[in-house]
């Protein structure tokens, strides 16, 4: 059995975290009160955060596994604050993880783009991989919306490499900014962003642990992780009375539409691991073997992984990329942004120091 | 006129005078036989009471010198009259009542100028020769006795007199209903006794009903030589006649309590012989009603004795069905020496409506169990 331990960091990973728990719960507040969370393997969620109103926001996360991180009105976006709270409060924080016992895979959640997550994330991994040599840590991190401003744009930027300098394992991307077309305002779609990311998690988990025939694990998993530029995201479909066939199950869970980020899989895969799970009437061997190949072509590796399990095929995708130009993009928009943010502040620098010259060489008098 | 009137006055006291000299005056007496009464010349005896019952007595008149010595039956309230009567100077005597056969009130009319009477009381025994007098005595051989049970009664007479009785007869007053009268009666003894004489009669009887009974007098009458008819009673006295042994069973029962539908009870039952005899081939039979909705385990029940005053004890078992009230009717039919007999008692069961009283805590404690959990799990996710 594997040993999952899940951070959450900064209100997003927070969030996300809580999205987890409650999908264990099979999302109800009666199972909640009435039955424990049902995780796949012998999960652990951890919720940091120097915020103490975020983590009173969260509904369906143990309070013993809410952490909060004492620092005077939280770090307001401001990464350097953030590094330093963490550096202020790291034993206490490795402490809380520790008591969490041996762990297997870390699944640091986080936003590039806040203060806390993305500030605590880099460093947090850093100690993790120190402190446990085996561990495989995945970095689970959260785009901001382009609109959201240049501090935001400015920290994905630097916490983004901050955080592949770390050495961690892999990094699966999810960009707020590409899931935005879920929903009409922010509020719910920050939820159902959350519940994708919680629920295709889980999934991943649970393949990854099955004592099946024909499983991936998480050996298969790393070397996924580790294709490409060790960045991936996470693609997932779940097919239906109207369409069971598992060929279309397959295809759709790679389709850029049901993806976290947006990626053409057929070019910019570098690896993947296609996980199918249904019951064994709808689970044919031979177009399962036919869609993996067309994959194959193009990626590098595919691992297969078929799970049996009543209801109709439900598929996820899990892969590395070669390359990522959306990345790229947000990178040159951020420099953008600095350089923006730049001008704006010599220019009103400038300003003020033209004002104050209409009084230089005089006083006050009285 | 005032010579005149004082003639008339001397007159009147002259007259006066001349009248008492001449007056007839008289006295009452009660004598005994052998009393005697003087007055003047003339000596009267009271001699005897010859009949009481036609009121005659025999008095004896004398005068010294011979010249009267009559002795006369004299009935009762008639005057008679000795040398022509008080008004010529002589007596009149009247016998006014005879109290009994020894003594009479007698008057004795007189001129007052004879003088006063006076009685001389006789020195020698006042009783009169030849007088009977029978006693008569009932007994009884036993005290006490019970219904069924033979009695002997024992009547003496005896003759305590001076006279002979005749004519003698028993007669009991009334004959007892408790009893049955077997041999020997009505008594009969000797139809004379002599004085010192006793006779005695023994006849047997049976006690048939029990109580209390008042055994009256029995009765002797006779006759003297007089043919006097006399009487005498013995005294009455009480006797209680027990009822005739039997047995007597007395059922208890005793149930545990009421029941609760479709649960169980004991029912304890104690057959007491309260009789003073034996109860044999006792055999307890049982009813219950209404018959559907109660069964009782146990009820009947055979013993071959109970001895007077010992007790048999058992127990059912009670199973309530339904609820309700049930009537437990039991019969014990036994014997006694002569007669078959039946005793009966019955008792209510009451089999309660089914007890949803403690239902609740089936309810309360999951209810609790519940809340304290979620308690529990509303503290463990409070932050
Ligand atoms: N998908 C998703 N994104 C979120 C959620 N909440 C916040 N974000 C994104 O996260 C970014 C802000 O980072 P946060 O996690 O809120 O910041 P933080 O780590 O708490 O840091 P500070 O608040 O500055 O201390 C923004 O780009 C938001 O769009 C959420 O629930 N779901
Ligand atoms: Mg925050």
């Amino acid at each position: 059995m594997l040993n999952v331990l899940m951070l959450g960091i900064g209100q997003c990973g927070n969030r996300i975290l809580d999205a987890i728990n409650k999908e264990a719960f099979g999302g109800s507040m009666i199972n909640k009160y009435c039955f424990g969370p049902k995780f796949p393997s012998r999960v652990d969620t951890l919720a940091i955060n120097t915020a103490i109103n975020d983590l009173k926001e969260l509904r369906f996360t143990l309070a013993k596994d809410r952490l909060h991180v004492p620092n005077l009105h939280g770090v307001g976006a401001n990464r350097y604050n953030g590094k330093q709270a963490f550096w202020d409060n790291r034993d206490m924080i490795m402490e809380e993880i520790e008591k969490r016992g041996d762990i297997d895979i870390t699944f640091v959640i986080t936003s590039t783009s806040g203060g806390t997550g993305s500030s605590f994330s880099p460093l947090l991994i850093q100690e993790l991989k120190r402190r446990y040599r085996k561990i495989c840590v995945i970095i689970v991190a959260v785009l901001p919306f382009r609109e959201e401003g240049a501090i935001y744009l400015q920290n994905a930027a630097f916490s983004i490499r901050e955080l592949m300098e770390a050495e961690a394992d892999g990094l699966i991307l999810v960009d707020n900014q590409y899931l935005k077309r879920y929903s009409g305002d922010i509020a719910s779609a920050y939820d159902k962003i959350n519940s994708m990311v919680a629920q295709r998690l889980l999934f991943l988990i649970d393949s990854l642990d099955s004592e099946m025939l024909m499983v991936t694990d998480l050996g298969d998993f790393k070397t996924v992780m580790s294709g490409g530029l060790c960045i991936g995201t996470i693609g997932f479909f779940q097919s239906d009375k109207k369409n069971p066939s598992v060929k279309s199950a397959i295809e759709n869970s790679l389709k850029p539409s049901n993806l976290l980020y947006p990626a053409n899989v057929y070019d910019d895969a570098a690896r993947a691991m296609v996980i199918i799970q249904g019951s064994k009437e709808y689970l044919e061997v031979d177009e399962i073997t036919k869609e993996i190949e067309r994959l194959s072509a193009s990626a590098g590796q595919v691992f297969k992984g078929l799970v049996v399990k009543r209801g109709y095929p439900k598929v996820l995708s899990v892969f590395t990329l070669a390359s990522v130009p959306e990345l790229e993009s947000l990178y040159a928009q951020a420099a953008r942004a600095i350089q923006d943010e730049k001008d704006r502040k010599k220019r009103a620098k400038k300003q003020l120091t033209d004002a104050f010259a209409h009084i230089e060489d005089m006083d006050e008098i009285y | 006129m005032k010579l005149v009137y004082l003639a008339i006055f001397l007159l009147l006291v002259l007259c006066a005078h001349a009248q008492n000299d001449d007056e007839t005056i008289f006295d009452e007496f009660t004598l005994n036989i052998g009393d005697r009464i003087e007055i003047g010349n003339y000596r009267i005896l009271f001699i005897e009471v010859q009949s009481e019952k036609d009121g005659l007595a025999i008095l004896g008149v004398s005068k010294p010198g011979g010249t009267l010595d009559e002795q006369r039956v004299m009935l009762v309230n008639n005057a008679n009259t000795f040398d022509g009567g008080a008004e010529e100077g002589g007596l009149t005597i009247t016998v006014e009542e005879i109290f009994d056969d020894q003594t009479a009130k007698v008057r004795v009319e007189h001129k007052e100028n004879m003088g006063t009477a006076r009685k001389r009381v006789s020195e020698g025994p006042k009783i009169a020769k030849n007088v009977p007098n029978l006693i008569v005595k009932k007994n009884l051989d036993k005290g006490r006795l019970t219904v069924g049970e033979d009695v002997k009664v024992t009547v003496t007479v005896k003759n305590i007199g001076t006279g002979t009785a005749s004519s003698i007869q028993l007669e009991d007053l009334p004959p007892l209903s408790e009893f049955t009268f077997l041999a020997g009666y009505p008594p009969k003894i000797k139809d004379k006794l002599e004085p010192e004489e006793s006779d005695s009669a023994i006849y047997v009887m049976t006690a048939v009903n029990d109580g209390s009974v008042k055994v009256p007098s029995i009765q002797v009458k006779y006759k003297d030589s007089k043919e006097n008819q006399k009487s005498n009673n013995s005294a009455p006295f009480d006797l209680i006649i027990d009822p005739k042994s039997k047995p007597q069973l007395n059922i208890e029962m005793v149930p545990s309590g009421p029941l609760p539908a479709g649960g169980q009870g004991l029912l304890n039952i104690s057959i007491a012989n309260i009789g003073r005899a034996s109860a044999t081939k006792i055999k307890i039979e049982s009813d219950i009603e209404p018959s559907v909705g109660f069964e009782a385990i146990g009820l009947d029940k055979t013993f071959f004795e109970i001895p007077p005053g010992k007790i048999e004890s058992y127990s059912a078992q009670l199973i309530g069905k339904n609820s309700g009230n049930y009537t437990i009717i039991l019969r014990a039919a036994y014997s006694s020496s002569e007669e078959s007999m039946l005793s009966e008692m019955q008792t209510e069961i009451v089999v309660l409506e089914r007890e949803y009283k403690y239902l609740y805590l089936l309810l309360i404690i999951p209810i609790m169990a519940i809340a304290v959990w979620i308690l529990k799990r509303y503290r463990e996710y409070k932050y």
